[in-house]
Formats: C-alpha cells, sequence, structure tokens
C-alpha cells in the first residue's frame, strides 16, 4: 500500500485537465507497466473522470496513512464488505485487499509479482487468489503498511479469501472480525446475518473505542443513498446501443463500491461519470465505428493490462457491460433510526457481489439469476467468464451456468482461463486472441444468422 | 466374523447389498459435519462417499474444472457414472467451495428425488449453534417427511447411544495404533473407517469387536519412522500404505477420514437435536471453521505426542487452499514444537504421482533420521 499510495498521490499533482502531448511526455519517463496503465486511463475520452477517480482514491488512502498517524484504527477488508459500515466512524478507516491488490498491478513497476512470490516462499499453494495474495504478500513482508484488525465478510462466500486473510492477521497477531453468509436464502437466514452484522457493529465500536453518532451514520447513509441513485442511472445508461459507457468505468465503479462509497468523493466520480457517459451518447463519441459486441463478463475481468484489455476492446467494437463485481444492486436505506440504517448495511452486505452470488443457496443459481438479469436488462450479445483459476467455487458451477445461459438467452458464453492480476499465467495477446476468435466467429455470426432469419421471416409474412 | 478389510476398498460389499436387498435404505453423506445419528434413527444407512482412489474425472471434469479439487471430482465421476446409483439419497452441506461444487453438479445432472442441503456454519458463537440446530431439525423432517419414517428423540437418543458405542471402540482400535509397538498400520486403520459406513452398524460393531480381540496382541516392525499424517480429505488407502512402504508408519492421523470423524466428539447428552448441534460444530476440527485453529493445533499436537511421532506429514490435494494455507500455519508451529514436518501436495488419485511421493517420502525420513 506505501508504494502505491507514494505513486497515486503524484496524481494529485497533475491539474485538472492535461493536454495530449503533456499526456505523451508524462508517459515518455515513466516505467512501463506504469506508463502502460496511464495511457489507458488518460485515453481523452475518459481522462477527466480517470484523473478524479485516481485522485480520490490516493486520497482514500492517503486517509488510512492520516488515521495510522493520528491513531486512528485502519481496518483490512476484502471487497465484499460495504467500506461505508467503516466510514461511519469517526476513527476508522478500511483498506481493501483487492483494491490494492489491483492498483499495486496497476500502478508497480514489477506489478504484484514480488508480494505473490513472497507468498509463495512462505509455502502458500499457488492456486490462491492473487487478488488478496499480493496485497497480503506486501503485508506479510512487512514492506508494507500494517492494519491494525481485519474484518472477514468472505466466510460462506470464498474459502480462498477467508483463509488468506486468516492466516495474515495470525501471522501479523491483529483481531479479526467475523462476518460470516449463512448459506441460506431465506428469511432465517437473513435474519441470522442481521444478528451477526449487530454483532461485528458492537465489536467494531468496542476495537475502534468510538460509540457510532446516529447523524455520523444518517449522513454516510444519505450518501451512500445518492450513490445508489447514480449506481443505477449508470446501469440505464449501458442499455443504449451502442453502449456509451467507456469499458473502464466498470472497474471505476466497483472501484468506488469498494473503496469511496458513502463518502462524498463517491458521488463526485459517479456524477462525473454519469455527466461523461451522457455527453459522449449526445456527441456520438464512440471509439469503434462500429459495436461488434455486448459483453457481460460474468465474474471478473483481467487487471494487469487495463490498455490491452478495456481500452482494446472498446477499440475493437466490444463494449463491457460490466462483470460480477458490478452486480449487487444496492437498494435505498431507510434513514430514519439507527436500526433501519443498520439493517440497511446489513442488507447491503448480504447483496455485495460474491456474497450475493456464490454466498447463496446455490453458487449455480444465485449466480446465474444475476447473469439472466443483466444479460436481459441490458441487451447483452455475449457472455464471457474470465477463468480467473482462484475462482474455486465459480469455477465448480461455470459449467452448468454456462449450459443454462445459453438454453435460457440463447447468448454464448466464452470461458476464458488466466489469472486476473497475474500477467504471467495467460499473457494480454493470447486473451485478445481468444476474445477476438469467439466475437468474429460466434457473436457476429449468430448476429448476422439472426438477421438474415429475421429478414427471411418479415419477407414470408409480407 | 467374516474378514471385512477386503470390502473395505470397493464401493459396495456383500453386506450393502444383503441390506438393500431387504428392503433398507442408503442416504450418501460426505462431510463430517453432518451427524450420522439422523439418518441412523431412521433406519436408514448413512453411508459417507469415497472415491477410493478412483483416477478417472472425465465426466466430473465436464462439470466441476481443473481447478477444483480431485477428490471431489472423482466423487463426483462415480456419481455420475451410476457407481452411486444405488443412493436412495443425498446430503449436501457446505464443507467447502469444492465440495458444494460437487454436490450441487451432482444433483443438477442425476436429480436425485431426495437431495437436502445441510448448512453447516462456519463460526461457532450462540445464534450460530442454533441455526444449526434448526437446520438439523430441518434435516430430521425432511428424511422423516420423504422416507416416511418416524424419527423421535427417543429414536434419536437410541442411535446416538450406539454410535458413541461405536466411537469408543473406534478409539480403542486406532489408539492400538499408538501404542509403542503399534498393532496395526495406517492403511488399516483407514480401512476400518471406511467400512463403518459402508456396512451396517451391527456388522461393523461385531467386526470391530473381532478385530480389537486379535489385533491385541499384534505387533508392527520393520518401519524407520513413526507419522503422523493430518490435511485434506483423503481416502487413499494406498497413498498411505506407499508411504508405509518405504518405512514411514503412520501412527497417529488427523484427517477427516481419519480420526478427526470420531475422535473428540463427546457425550450426546441431553436434547438430542441441541446436543449433536453442540458436538457437531464445536468439535468439527476443520480449517472450514473460523476462529477455531487453536482447537485444531490442539487435536493435531496432542496427537503427535500421543503417539510419539518423529515426524508428520500434511498432506493436501492440489486447489485446497483451506488445508493448502492451514498447512502453512500447522507447519509452522509444529516445527517450533519440535515436530519435523512434510508438506506434500498431491493429486488425488493420480498413480503416476506415486514415484515423485515415494521420493519425497524417502527423503524426509533419511532427513528425520529414520
Amino acid at each position: 500500500m506505501d508504494r502505491v499510495y507514494s505513486l497515486l498521490s503524484l496524481m494529485d499533482h497533475l491539474p485538472d485537465t492535461i493536454s495530449d502531448e503533456e499526456v505523451e511526455g508524462l508517459l515518455g519517463f515513466l516505467p512501463a507497466d506504469i506508463s502502460r496503465t496511464l495511457e489507458a486511463v488518460l485515453n481523452p475520452r475518459i481522462r477527466e473522470v480517470s484523473l478524479v477517480f485516481f485522485k480520490t482514491v490516493a486520497n482514500w488512502l492517503e486517509e488510512a496513512v492520516i488515521a495510522k498517524e493520528e491513531g486512528g484504527k485502519v481496518i483490512l477488508v476484502p471487497f465484499n464488505t460495504p467500506p461505508e459500515v467503516l466510514h461511519v466512524f469517526e476513527k476508522a478507516t478500511p483498506i481493501t485487499s483487492e483494491v490494492l491488490s489491483t492498483f499495486g498491478v496497476a500502478a508497480l513497476d514489477g506489478q504484484g509479482e514480488p508480494y505473490w512470490d513472497y507468498a509463495m516462499g512462505l509455502g502458500m499453494p499457488d492456486s490462491l487468489c492473487s487478488a488478496n495474495s499480493i496485497e497480503l504478500g506486501s503485508i506479510l513482508s512487512r514492506d508494507d503498511f500494517l492494519p491494525d484488525a481485519i474484518v472477514q465478510t468472505a466466510p460462506g462466500g470464498c474459502d480462498v479469501n477467508s483463509k488468506i486473510h486468516e492466516f495474515v492477521a495470525a501471522y501479523l497477531g491483529i483481531p479479526q472480525f467475523f462476518l460470516e453468509k449463512p448459506t441460506e436464502n431465506t428469511g432465517r437466514g437473513r435474519e441470522l446475518y442481521s444478528k451477526y452484522f449487530n454483532h461485528l457493529m458492537e465489536d467494531l465500536q468496542g476495537f475502534i473505542g468510538e460509540e457510532l453518532d446516529e447523524d455520523k451514520v444518517r449522513e454516510t447513509m444519505e450518501r451512500s443513498n445518492r450513490c445508489t441513485e447514480l449506481y443505477y442511472e449508470l446501469w440505464d445508461l449501458h442499455k443504449h446501443i451502442p453502449s456509451p459507457v467507456p469499458n473502464l468505468f466498470a472497474l471505476y465503479t466497483y472501484g468506488v463500491r469498494f473503496t469511496v462509497w458513502g463518502k462524498e468523493e463517491a458521488i463526485e466520480v459517479l456524477e462525473l461519470m454519469v455527466k461523461t457517459v451522457k455527453d459522449i451518447k449526445k456527441r456520438g463519441d464512440y471509439a469503434a465505428p462500429e459495436e461488434r459486441a455486448r459483453a457481460l463478463w460474468i465474474y471478473t475481468g483481467y487487471y494487469f493490462d487495463f490498455l490491452g484489455f478495456f481500452n482494446w476492446m472498446e477499440e475493437n467494437g466490444i463494449s463491457y457491460l460490466g462483470d460480477g463485481l458490478d452486480l449487487y444492486f444496492p437498494s435505498p436505506v431507510d434513514t430514519s433510526s439507527m436500526e433501519t440504517m443498520f439493517e440497511g448495511m446489513a442488507e447491503a452486505a448480504w447483496n455485495m457481489p460474491m456474497t450475493r452470488q456464490v454466498g447463496g443457496e446455490s453458487m449455480m443459481m444465485n449466480w446465474l439469476d444475476d447473469i439472466l438479469y443483466a444479460v436481459n436488462d441490458l441487451g447483452a450479445t455475449c457472455a464471457i467468464y474470465c477463468g480467473h483459476h482462484a475462482c474455486k467455487q465459480t469455477w465448480s458451477v461455470f459449467s452448468g451456468v454456462r449450459n443454462e445461459i445459453q438454453k435460457r438467452t440463447g447468448v454464448p458464453t466464452l470461458c476464458l482461463q488466466g489469472d486476473s492480476w497475474i500477467r504471467r499465467m495467460t499473457p494480454t495477446s493470447v486473451l485478445q486472441e481468444e476474445i477476438s476468435s469467439f466475437v468474429n466467429n460466434v457473436v457476429t455470426r449468430k448476429k448476422r444468422t439472426a438477421a438474415r432469419r429475421r429478414r427471411k421471416v418479415e419477407a414470408e409474412s409480407e | 466374523m467374516e474378514d471385512l478389510m477386503p470390502y473395505a476398498n470397493s464401493i459396495l460389499n456383500p453386506y450393502l447389498e444383503e441390506w438393500r436387498e431387504g428392503g433398507g435404505q442408503v442416504v450418501g453423506y460426505c462431510c463430517v459435519a453432518t451427524p450420522r445419528e439422523i439418518l441412523d434413527a431412521a433406519g436408514i444407512l448413512p453411508y459417507r462417499i469415497r472415491a477410493l482412489g478412483n483416477p478417472d474425472k472425465e465426466l466430473a471434469d465436464a462439470y466441476l474444472a481443473r481447478f477444483n479439487c480431485s477428490f471431489c471430482r472423482a466423487c463426483l465421476q462415480l456419481g455420475l457414472d451410476g457407481t452411486y446409483d444405488f443412493l436412495d439419497g443425498l446430503v449436501e452441506t457446505n464443507g467447502c467451495d469444492h465440495l458444494r461444487g460437487m454436490f450441487e453438479n451432482w444433483q443438477y445432472v442425476k436429480k436425485m428425488d431426495f437431495f437436502h442441503y445441510l448448512k453447516v456454519p462456519h463460526i461457532i458463537t450462540e445464534e450460530s449453534l442454533e441455526f444449526f440446530a434448526e437446520e438439523l431439525e430441518l434435516y430430521r423432517e425432511a428424511i422423516s417427511k420423504y422416507f416416511e419414517k418416524d424419527i423421535s428423540d427417543d429414536s434419536l437418543r437410541e442411535a446416538m447411544n450406539r454410535n458413541n458405542r461405536v466411537r469408543a471402540k473406534m478409539k480403542e482400535l486406532f489408539s492400538m495404533r499408538e501404542r509403542e509397538r503399534p498393532a496395526l498400520t495406517g492403511a488399516e486403520t483407514m480401512s476400518v473407517l471406511m467400512l463403518e459406513s459402508s456396512v451396517p452398524p451391527s456388522v461393523f460393531e461385531d467386526f470391530l469387536d473381532d478385530l480389537i480381540e486379535e489385533r491385541d496382541s499384534k505387533e508392527i516392525t520393520g518401519y524407520r519412522s513413526r507419522l503422523l499424517m493430518a490435511g485434506s480429505a483423503t481416502d487413499e488407502m494406498v497413498l498411505m500404505k506407499e508411504i508405509e512402504d518405504v518405512g514411514g508408519l503412520i501412527v497417529t492421523d488427523a484427517l477427516c477420514y481419519g480420526t478427526r470423524a470420531f475422535w473428540d466428539l463427546p457425550e450426546l447428552e441431553g436434547d438430542p437435536i441441541h446436543a449433536m448441534a453442540d458436538a457437531y460444530l464445536k468439535h468439527l476440527l476443520c480449517p472450514r471453521m473460523f476462529d477455531d485453529y487453536q482447537a485444531r493445533l490442539d487435536f493435531t499436537m496432542d496427537a503427535a505426542r500421543r503417539a510419539k511421532v518423529d515426524g508428520a506429514v500434511l498432506v493436501y490435494n492440489k486447489f485446497c487452499d483451506l488445508h493448502g494455507v492451514e498447512n502453512v500455519r500447522l507447519r509452522m508451529d509444529m516445527e517450533k514444537e519440535g515436530i519435523p514436518v512434510l508438506v506434500l501436495e498431491k493429486e488425488y488419485g493420480a498413480g503416476a504421482d506415486i514415484g515423485r511421493i515415494r521420493t519425497r517420502v524417502q527423503a524426509f525420513l533419511e532427513r528425520i533420521g529414520g
């Protein structure tokens, strides 16, 4: 985190607007890995949003640094912990493992590989999730900022995530606070979850040494509600054909969700995203002349090469309608009392990505439900599974999920294999080749066949 | 009493067939968090799913992926190829992500008429214990309704007593392996556990009595070192035999197809459902449980001390992250206590891998002076 923070804080020194020439100059003297990331995010169509987004992340990290210096508590959380649960405290700051890994991969020279290697050096199995292991490897190497505690919300949703966090807590000798997801979708499971959630909040108040202030909680929830509105606004904008939403915005949306949701900065980034998308739509400013495929990535994307992944797809007419991490469907929180606000936060946690799908009663059916809804609602023409090797839960039911997507929507699904955060496993060029083949040979051909069939039916009916 | 040992290595056996021919029903389960007593009280044979080193996975691989644990894939294979068609139903638990996938796919393809999902909490709190007790009540109701059997508290108590009696005998037998001059090998004790859940209870209990008596005076000799084996779900008697063949006698274990299945379960007294919820959840000793590592370490260290082991082999199936990560921590803690450790990542039922495993075990035995 220390290195990511140092690099991202450089963004603060950049002006809010920056010309193409200045970008080119900047990219020229930066190390290759960060230069490639910046080339992607400083693309003119998204430059303004990217600068605000990266500055927001840098400020979020800075808050953790300041909290530590001033005696506050820095709490490490996995991505399926709603950060507003900690933003309601004055003296606590969440830092999110997977977000730090992602920014480490995006910003550091050598990406996250040295930290992954450190974790492997301890004897960890190489089938662990790099999203956790990169950040946690850096903590274990003591080459990083140390958290004061871990809030663990992955039990029930992901064994790998839960286990590596447990190891880190033991290794560092810091406490863990649990919020288990009962794999039971009825009211009984939900009721138990609320009880667990209330215990978690009690324990956190004790650990942080702060009694929650109702006004502060309400302000945070009101801001969360505004984020929810903006989330749905962005969701709806994806429905336009061609999609006016730049591919990287999927990452930015959940980047906000996993870090600053419930804070003013979150609203600022999301509002700017909505405005930018509306401008693109109005101007018809698309990166490709034709939208050849509307892809729903059903779990995660790839994060080791923004330029070769998000931007490359966009330039090749493949719209990224979002991925599994965007599927959390937030609900407005009733702010009338502490009880209703606690219930609202519990509901948000229950619906976080992964928790909601593979932490559900049936990994296959709960995941499938969300995919089918998104495919139909967003008008996806194809689905893509990234095949992140560590996701044992999704891998274990993917075959059935793919069959059902095909059967129920007619949409084909591409199954890739790779590691979403480590380029060593499947390089960008191979991913691009597979995606291209799929789009060229399956998606567009299917579209042409469907159009021919439609024309034939129309002709016959005349 | 006929020697049952050869039947440990087969899915079906004459006793099971006879049970079924006589109208007896059989329900499969896999995870040790499933109380057998409830099925037993209904007069149903609880059959613990096993793969017995089955190396074939081609049907299973059409559903589970190669990134899933090969033990679960091997079990699913037997489910899909019809080997387990004799089962009258299945009980799923959320033991781990791979196991959930195995059961979901099994049901997705085979669509068993009786399929019950028993949800097991990952942490032990007052609320989770109450939730688990409710789960057991639902499990009892489901069996009772589908199989049209009355499962009264009294019949549950009776089943609990019977199972406790068997556990006590199993403990006695397994302790005979821990003696200074062990009376059984590790592979033999695992075979006994396999039989426990594949033959009718009365047959097994008689067999156990005979075996204890017969083996009491036996002494195993000719080994180089005394080992503990712990780690992932494995029913591979062949693996144990291979390790023992190169001189590492497995005198104790902390395996879920081993002592973890019965060793520490307390006497089940009082309200049967709550007693089982307490006993099973608090003594699960599986790395899928959180905030409970110390209990697992204590259990493993107690076994190591009791059996005066020279070293420990911590196995895990490739892609089993629960045990993969747990083994790192166990290794660190056991080595601190002066117990040399070999961590062995393996593929389940991979005969081709056995040469590598033998070499690593031989090297480990050299290292610990065996």
